[in-house]
């Protein structure tokens, strides 16, 4: 038995303005294993982070969903909320109902709250097969390439080999500098490129 | 460019191209091949009498084709190093005097000229790369027969235009005429050449060109006296910090500004008929130019599909390397470790590449300030029990993870060796390519089994 808690993202009104963000609650939460339902403005918020946070602890939460924007943009956020809870970040889900819901079904209110719901309780059954997860280590080289000796090149170069990194500069041309040196004055204080 | 050379911790490396990129974030190898220059670095000292005696004339890629070089060379007086290379596709020795010419040899006090130097291949490691491959001008003489598909000597191209206004260019600053050194009273200038034009370049807008086509029609007006200045545009561009002063700056010196795109250029005489429209007079226009100027758009560095792929960065529909998010991480790519810089991204003017630039050092030295970093654990994980040494998985990651290892099992009566794939932890991305792959089930993406997506395809299904 699990006792997975979802919540649901009003985005302001990017989600709430085209999915019935109340009626996706009340689809969900007498949902089997799921222990604790509820909506918020902004789940990304510091308030929205910490009604995660509080609510695992109150309803004995062991796993989590937030359905809100695209997982590229706020996954890394949830997750953190999730590990601060107590939990592995790892058991949590997302949802994606703003991209794939609000702002793709957009003007069809009725059938993107459908799908919203849908998409909450696929999260919701995949959740609860989740396992925590660990991340392993890697060992990093201090020791940056830089392919092209033009302005890029050579600036990005410079402020690495200042922070106190060996950097390899390398250029196919018989020399560094790039187009920036074919330039006479540039603009818009006409000095000149060498 | 002096600063670069002389930073105790920048070892530069030219006449150098990267060859192989294996390994993943922290932990790079890549093969480079350091092509011969046919001189000796260490003992060169840059005296140039090789050059100055050698026989052999080329044209200039440097000076854009309005100058020569010769066949052994330094492409401009400041370069760094300071060290010529023989280009073996044009020099006698290497060439049709087979062995003979030995001019350069001959002449070097420092017995530096060296027609034996090899390629030399070698292998280095790093923690990250970063793409600061550049741009170069779109092919417009392949496009625009209108402007007279590049017959026309005194058409030419802004990068042209900055070499003739360069102190250390062909004409040592002057501009000039290519056709017959004269210098020009009436230049025309054409923007969007290939930017903003679906139909014969490129849909994007090259960024760089309002600003600099106003710095060139600045600069005739300030160098020749009593000239005129002629711009062609669609629209003026300039939205950065000082620029639309600078503009009006241009205008306000006597730039004539025309809104509206050039029909056809024809030759008239020793002028140059530039016909167009003014769209906010709404009436044709005909300037008698005596050089014309296009502003051509940026398009990626030749060589940039194999680069790309070399190294493993996505590019998008126009060959610019793809950033990983283009507001969130617009230096990063889709490979861990990799980061872009400068035009290579897309096109961009010298204050946002120098911008860029700092953004991926930045990045760069945030992965650098530790020893270890931590990897994402949604990785591919591989069941050795049922995996049958098969090898589909390994040919469809685009991320060069999976191998193939041999190990050691036991069998009834002995023992036997087998072979299974096997993923790098550091170079797996997640992307799932691999379990789609597998026949025997053996491949799963943690995070992502099938197990999990079965659940959620029966909760909507069932």
């Amino acid at each position: 038995m699990r006792r997975v808690g979802v919540f649901i993202c009003h985005c302001g009104t990017n989600i709430a303005a085209n999915v019935d963000v109340k009626r996706v609650v009340e689809a969900v939460k007498d949902y089997p294993e799921v222990a604790f339902a509820t909506d918020y403005q902004f789940m990304c918020s510091l308030p929205g982070q910490d009604l995660i946070k509080s609510a695992i602890a109150e309803h004995h939460l062991d796993r989590v969903v937030v359905a809100s924007c695209t997982p590229r943009l706020h996954e890394p956020t949830f997750r953190k909320a999730v590990a601060d809870g107590g939990l592995n970040p790892y058991l949590f889900e997302m949802a994606n109902i703003r991209e794939q819901c609000a702002w793709v079904h957009a003007g069809d209110k009725e059938r993107a709250t459908a799908k919203a719901i849908d998409l909450v309780r696929m999260a919701v059954a995949k959740v609860k097969k989740h396992a925590p997860l660990t991340p392993s280590s890697i060992p990093v080289r201090h020791r940056l390439l830089v392919i092209g000796a033009g302005i890029a090149g050579m600036q990005t170069a410079l402020d690495v080999a200042d922070a106190g990194y060996e950097v390899v500069l390398l250029d196919r041309e018989p020399t560094i500098g790039g187009k920036m040196v074919m330039l006479d004055k540039t603009f818009p204080t006409l000095d000149c490129s060498a | 460019m002096v600063a670069a050379a002389q930073h105790p911790n920048i070892k530069i490396m030219t006449y150098a191209e990267v060859e192989q990129v294996e390994g993943y974030v922290g932990n790079f190898e890549v093969t480079i091949r350091q092509k011969a220059r046919s001189v000796d670095v260490d003992a060169c000292t840059g005296c140039g009498s090789c050059w100055e005696k050698c026989p052999q004339k080329v044209t200039s890629e440097f000076d854009q084709e309005l100058a020569q070089r010769k066949a052994i060379y330094t492409p401009f007086p400041q370069a760094v190093p300071n060290v010529p290379v023989i280009d073996r596709s044009n020099c006698r020795h290497f060439t049709r005097e087979k062995g003979k010419c030995r001019v350069c040899q001959n002449v070097c006090p420092a017995k530096a000229v060296d027609y034996e130097q090899q390629d030399q291949v070698i292998k280095e490691k790093f923690g990250a790369i970063v793409m600061a491959t550049g741009y170069d001008l779109f092919p417009w003489e392949e496009a625009y027969g209108e402007y007279g598909y590049g017959k026309y000597p005194d058409v030419i191209t802004g990068l042209q235009f900055e070499r003739m206004n360069n102190a250390s260019g062909p004409t040592g600053g002057r501009i000039v005429r290519p056709s017959d050194a004269k210098v020009p009273q009436t230049v025309a200038f054409i923007k969007c050449v290939g930017s903003r034009d679906e139909v014969k370049g490129k849909a994007y807008c090259s960024r760089a060109c309002c600003m600099y086509t106003a710095k060139h029609a600045h600069q005739v007006l300030d160098k020749i006296p009593g000239s005129q200045a002629y711009v062609f545009y669609m629209d003026v561009r300039t939205p950065g910090k000082a620029y639309d002063e600078f503009y009006q700056k241009s205008v306000h010196e006597g730039a004539v500004y025309l809104r509206g795109r050039v029909s056809r250029i024809y030759p008239q005489g020793d002028k140059l008929m530039v016909c167009g429209e003014d769209t906010l007079l709404g009436r044709q226009v005909e300037v008698a130019a005596d050089l014309v100027v296009l502003a051509t758009a940026m398009i990626p560095s030749r060589g940039w599909e194999q680069i790309a792929r070399t190294v493993g960065v996505a590019t998008d529909k126009d060959g610019f390397f793809q950033e990983a998010h283009p507001k969130l991480r617009p230096v990063e790519t889709f490979t861990a470790g990799v980061y872009l810089a400068g035009a290579c991204q897309g096109p961009k003017d010298i204050p946002d590449t120098v911008a860029q630039a700092g953004a991926a050092a930045a990045k760069v030295c945030s992965l650098f300030s530790r020893d270890e970093m931590t990897t994402e654990p949604l990785i591919s994980e591989v069941n050795e029990r049922l995996c049958s040494g098969c090898g589909l998985c390994v040919p469809v990651c685009p991320y060069k993870a999976i191998e193939l290892k041999t190990i050691q099992e036991r069998i009834p009566g002995g023992q036997r060796q087998r072979q299974v794939a096997s993923v790098n932890s550091g170079l797996c991305q997640g992307c799932g390519a691999c379990n789609v792959a597998c026949r025997t089930g053996a491949v799963t993406l943690k995070g992502f089994t099938d197990d999990q997506l079965l659940a959620e395809v029966d909760v909507v299904c069932l």
